[in-house]
């Protein structure tokens, strides 16, 4: 007897989301060593990771949100599905207002969270992954307690990462319980194909614990 | 009446691309007339989850078995059959906790999930914490089935080794089986595609196939073919997680 079932028909109700919020840095600091021409070519290399995996390309959701100029914060499109994303060319100059960035973060988060339950599609925890190459030059303090409450309420996953050696890494700590981690060598790319692997992760872990993200790898500076 | 049961398990292509096992665990125990089957799913999150889902698929399914042929768990599971059960699983974690604590690791290392069934002649019950999917299809095609619970987060769900896994523990009675009623007990990378989208139970397509197929196969030929079913490249696209499905056909 033939070990092949024929006609077994699959259907496809995987309609689980994976909502991430990248917050950029675009700062005149952004142009100096061509930082922001680096974080470009990294969108671009997150775009084809996220595209080149059938499931990552259907789950993930993406918002873009630069911070820069005269103290401003844009949304940079709509929350998109990862197979129809493409990076905005960002371009550096000005200020660092990174707590109204993150402000927006957060309420973009929720608003996300809330069409999706109101359409009934399921979704994962969501992440705001913060770059930086500064520090910031408007008000932040509430805002950073604001995302550790967030955080500590299970809401959202904070990952604040520093570019540089000029990067505040203390005031990038305090938007997450967890502190930052610092870009090794400007490795963008190795950054973006880990955030990548990140969402097409499978891993479940215990509701209303710790998320444990894929384990940060070459990008991360180890700190001695 | 006797049970024909089938069981496979295939890794995923998250863990086929990182060389790593699959995550999930399946044990059956077969009984005059009954069964008793639990599907576990190893946390990703947790050092030992694979380990941990082969402990508890297997010491759970081999303990409710010897309770049903005791008589201390009666099929509707009210009162002391409810008891004993909690005593099965509380005792399951207690034996692992010890062995954890000789690796100098804890229970919650071992995390997973766990749906199971126990099915004897005069009824039977599903058994569930966590994610994972149960279905009974009756002889008339009407299904009942137990859902997963995720929480607000569906890459978060419940385990079998936290400490408040009783408030999470769901039992569904489950009606005498009759000829041609059909079990099936699966973890969450085979629910997707093998569920109807209203999540009330079996999608045809899928299931009839395989049921046609295998009530006229012999264990080792049914759970070779159900396991290139669960292999098949075409759930890639569905799904990447670890894929795991019994199937029990009531003849």
């Amino acid at each position: 007897m033939s070990n092949v079932i024929p006609d077994v028909a699959l259907i496809d109700n995987s309609d689980e989301r994976a909502p991430l919020v990248l917050v950029l840095d675009c700062s005149g600091s952004m142009s100096e060593e061509n930082k922001i021409g680096l974080l470009n070519d990294g969108l671009k290399t997150l775009e084809a990771e996220l595209k080149k995996d059938p499931i990552a390309a259907r789950c993930g959701r993406v918002l873009v949100i630069s911070f820069g100029g005269d103290n401003n914060v844009e949304v940079m499109g709509d929350w998109t599905d990862a197979m129809d994303f493409k990076p905005p060319t960002l371009v550096a100059g000005g200020l660092t207002p990174m707590g109204a960035a993150m402000r927006c973060a957060l309420d973009e988060i929720e608003a996300q969270k809330g069409q999706m339950r109101t359409a009934g599609v399921s979704y994962k925890r969501p992440i705001i992954l913060l770059l930086s190459d500064g520090e910031p030059t408007d008000t932040w303090q509430q805002v950073a307690a604001d995302c550790k409450s967030a955080e500590a309420a299970h809401k959202v996953n904070i990952m604040p990462i520093g570019i540089g050696g000029q990067a505040n890494r203390d005031i990038l700590g305090a938007f997450s319980a967890k502190g930052a981690l610092n870009l090794s060598g400007l490795k963008f790319n190795e950054l973006f194909i880990w955030l990548s692997r990140s969402i097409q992760a499978v891993s479940r872990a215990a509701t209303g614990g710790t998320v444990q993200l894929n384990p940060v790898d070459s990008w991360a500076q180890i700190q001695t | 009446m006797s049970w024909k049961v089938f069981l496979a398990s295939a890794t995923g292509k998250h863990h086929l691309d990182g060389n790593t096992p699959c995550q999930d665990a399946v044990h059956c125990v077969q009984l005059d007339a009954g069964f008793v089957g639990v599907v576990c799913d190893g946390a990703g999150s947790a050092s030992q989850g694979r380990q941990g889902a082969d402990f508890f698929a297997g010491a759970v399914s081999e303990r409710v078995a010897a309770a049903l042929r005791a008589g201390n768990l009666e099929p509707g599971l009210t009162g002391d059959g409810q008891e004993c059960l909690l005593d099965i699983i509380e005792s399951a974690r207690e034996e692992l906790g010890q062995m954890a604590q000789v690796q100098n690791c804890a229970l919650r290392d071992f995390a997973c999930t766990l749906v199971g069934c126990a099915s004897s002649r005069a009824g039977g019950f599903f058994f569930h914490i966590g994610d994972g999917f149960a279905v009974h299809r009756s002889d008339s095609g009407q299904s009942i089935v137990s859902r997963p619970e995720n929480g607000e987060f569906s890459d978060e769900t419940y385990f079998v080794t936290e400490g408040n896994w009783r408030e999470h523990l769901r039992i569904t009675p489950l009606p005498a089986a009759r000829s041609g009623a059909l079990i099936g007990l699966m973890s969450d990378g085979t629910s997707p595609f093998a569920i109807d989208r209203g999540r009330t139970g079996f999608y045809g397509p899928f299931i009839d196939p395989v049921v046609h197929f295998l009530a006229r196969a012999s264990a080792r030929d049914g759970n070779q073919a159900l396991h290139q079913v669960l292999a098949s490249e075409r759930t890639y696209g569905i799904t990447a997680d670890d894929k795991t499905l019994l199937l029990a056909l009531a003849t």
